[in-house]
């Protein structure tokens, strides 16, 4: 549930990476962290186990465009991808406004995605938040792997719906697309809110954000 | 997804009062009202020490996943948490059942006046916070595309 403040002159958004262990959702966040300026964002807090594993959540926050005045803060979460661990995502996925759902490419994964994207499907249903209705892209990630699906073939299965969503060919290691499917993300949940505002405009009606150059795959109107 | 929280620059001030004057009265350094997705709502005192956003995230998930220890001695929820540090702590009480709050002091104060205190705090920032959901509504902030100064929204440097 984004927040805005005119006194502190803030718009606050809550982005959640979400999709089955292992998949590849901390990597982003870590990607983002390190190569995005110093200057627009906090601390990555990463609250795993010993092993490296999300135990609870990771967090993100960004500074991204100035809008009149207003300086938009995303606050990036991943979930815990691990079956057991449902009780904390619900939690993460409170006020959420847009999500990125991580899949894994491997063949072998694709139960794990499926049944992942049938959880987040459940878990948003219980705050009463259609997976029709929030912005969202999905992330084919590992593409650098030899034992993959084809691209068709996870659209096939996680991208069949009525309301067919961007996707994105990633490797989060390398970092490619990495931003590419957050900064669409950023400008479907920034459109979205646009729309939100109920004072009547005596400029033109607007047009679409500007999306950036063609880095997407498979795009589709969303 | 539910009407946009909009806070307007008297909101702000009036939550502003209420937190000011708890803070003064409880000695407390900071206090920060946030929603239980992790949300900053408002925030008042001595902010330059430490990260707000992420005290507010980590403290929204420790508030949750307590949750389930409360259900287990047959409670819904604690409704307050103490976290005892060797010089600075934390106290969160819950404001009502979409907001929490988190106040942090040190040796000035104890933790028995911060909670007398943010008892009666909380039901103001409830109350307040409740004329904001009923006023409902759009953010009333508009805006097109060529009102956003950078794209891409997050550049890969």
């Amino acid at each position: 549930m984004s927040i805005i403040n005119y006194a502190s002159r803030e718009i606050q958004f809550k982005i959640v990476y979400y999709g089955p262990a292992l998949c590849g959702k901390t990597t982003n966040l870590g990607y983002i962290h390190q190569r995005i300026n110093p200057e627009n964002r906090g601390d990555l807090v990463s609250l795993a186990t010993a092993a490296d594993r999300t135990l609870f959540f990771d967090f993100l926050p960004l500074n991204a465009v100035v809008i009149k005045g207003f300086v938009t803060k995303f606050q990036l979460y991943t979930v815990p991808g691990q079956v057991i661990y449902n009780a904390t995502r619900q939690l993460v996925l409170r006020s959420v406004d847009g999500m990125i759902f991580v899949a894994d490419s491997q063949w072998e994964k694709m139960e794990e995605n499926v049944e992942s994207f049938k959880n987040l499907e459940d878990n948003l249903a219980k705050q009463n938040i259609s997976i029709d209705e929030i912005p969202y892209v999905l992330q084919y990630n590992k593409r650098d792997l030899e034992n993959i699906a084809p691209v068709n073939y996870l659209e096939y299965v996680l991208n069949n719906r009525k309301r067919r969503v961007q996707s994105f060919e990633v490797i989060s290691s390398t970092g490619q697309n990495v931003f590419a499917s957050l900064n669409a993300v950023s400008q479907i949940l920034l459109h979205k809110f646009s729309k939100q505002s109920d004072v009547p405009k005596t400029a033109p009606a607007p047009v679409a954000i500007p999306v950036e150059p063609p880095i997407a795959q498979k795009s589709a109107a969303v | 997804m539910n009407a946009i929280p909009c806070l307007t620059i008297e909101d702000v001030a009036n939550l502003d009062g209420v937190l000011g004057n708890f803070l003064t009265k409880a000695e407390a350094e900071l206090t920060v009202v946030i929603d239980r997705g992790g949300n900053v709502i408002s925030q008042f005192g001595d902010m330059t020490v430490m990260d707000v956003t992420i005290i507010a995230a980590l403290a929204a998930g420790s508030f949750a996943a307590t949750k389930e220890l409360a259900r287990r001695i047959g409670e819904v929820e604690f409704n307050a948490l103490y976290h005892q540090g060797n010089g600075n702590h934390i106290f969160m009480n819950s404001v009502d059942d979409d907001t929490i709050m988190i106040t942090v002091f040190g040796r000035r104060t104890t933790v028995g006046l911060v909670r007398f205190y943010s008892a009666s705090t909380a039901q103001s920032v409830a109350a307040l916070l409740k004329a904001l959901q009923n006023a409902g509504g759009g953010h009333g902030f508009s805006f097109d595309a060529s009102d956003i100064t950078a794209t891409p929204v997050f550049a890969d440097q």
